[in-house]
């Protein structure tokens, strides 16, 4: 399982990274005003997934 | 800890680990940031073990980016859930003896009081329900009764969530949990009552969905307990493992059980209004 973020739907309002409990995962680009989310330290918990207003971030099943 | 010595020394640039670098050039020290800037600079905790989707987890990473002077900060802890994640957080830190949080947060900050005179050194007691309602209860009502210059900051998860799930003084009454098949049998503690009696000049209670709120009322609590006394604040950090639902579900629970509490005496009041937070 991936998180990612769809970046055409990511308004940067950052409500994700209030939720996500791990530290320096999604980080914001200011330049961009988009999130980014490392998925090395993501522990698939999906809260960014149900906080996210707009419906940018999504999971995909990825085969190991 | 000041940022200059946290700073790398000449010729040791390429062989310290990139993390700690970051931390270095890109860390919050001294700058003065806070949760709005969360996602822009490098978190004080690397990484950790907890569970995923874990509240006390978002709770610990939003107290440490709320802490008004993190490289004068010191944060005393117990025994939990929260003491495993406490290595790997780049602030001082003190794992104490099981209850014992409260005694030796009280000695430390007067002795910094002697030692420092000039300057804020911040003494923050964060622990679990169980290290401060159950096992150490009584070091905690002391500090307070003595109106020691302390902030206690409880992460209530409503259980000994490190331990397999056994019931706490905090959890609910009926709670039905690994270590407590038959559900609880008294209701939960009011700690915030006995706080405001015990002596308390701040006392607050939030759950980790309201983040915004959680960073003031953490900037609130240590200003006060700088300049008058003791202050306490109970953050419900709800726990997916034990009282096993999904970890998608932590804020939505958070919230609907969310009890948002502010008890300030005028004296606090005041310091609250002329600082403008």
């Amino acid at each position: 399982m991936l998180i990612s973020v769809k970046n055409e739907k990511c308004t940067g309002c950052r409500l994700c990274i209030l939720a996500c409990p791990e530290p320096n995962v999604i980080c914001f680009n200011p330049k961009k005003k988009i999130v980014n989310i490392d998925p090395d330290g993501c522990k698939v918990c999906r809260l960014c997934i149900e906080t996210c207003p707009e419906e940018a971030i999504e999971s995909t099943d990825v085969a190991i | 800890m000041k940022k200059n010595i946290a700073t790398i020394s000449p010729g040791f640039e390429d062989i310290m680990p990139e993390e700690y670098q970051d931390l270095v050039n890109d860390g919050p020290y001294g700058r003065g940031l806070g949760i709005k800037n969360l996602g822009t600079f490098k978190e004080l905790i690397e990484e950790h073990p907890l569970c995923a989707g874990c509240g006390l987890a978002l709770a610990i990473r939003l107290t440490a980016a709320s802490l008004p002077a993190p490289e004068d900060t010191i944060i005393v802890g117990t025994t939990g859930c929260n003491s495993i994640l406490m290595p790997q957080l780049a602030i001082h830190n003190i794992h104490s003896l099981f209850g014992n949080q409260s005694s030796l947060a009280a000695g430390l900050k007067r002795a910094l009081k002697l030692r420092y005179p000039d300057k804020n050194k911040d003494v923050v007691v964060m622990a679990g329900d169980g290290g401060i309602a159950d096992i150490g209860l009584s070091p905690t009502l002391h500090t307070w009764l003595r109106r020691e210059n302390l902030t206690t900051i409880m992460l209530d998860n409503e259980s000994y969530s490190n331990t397999g799930g056994q019931e706490s003084g905090m959890s609910c009454e009926g709670a039905v949990l690994n270590m407590a098949p038959t559900g609880k049998k008294f209701p939960k503690i009011p700690m915030p009552e006995i706080a405001k009696d015990s002596g308390c000049a701040y006392v607050a209670t939030v759950s980790v969905a309201n983040a915004r709120r959680l960073g003031r009322m953490v900037k609130r609590a240590i200003l006060v307990a700088r300049e008058i006394g003791p202050t306490y604040l109970q953050i419900f950090v709800p726990c997916p493992t034990n009282y096993k639902f999904s970890t998608s579900e932590t804020l939505k629970r958070a919230k609907e059980r969310e009890k948002i509490m502010e008890y300030i005496s005028s004296e606090a009041e005041k310091l609250i209004k002329e600082a403008n937070i």
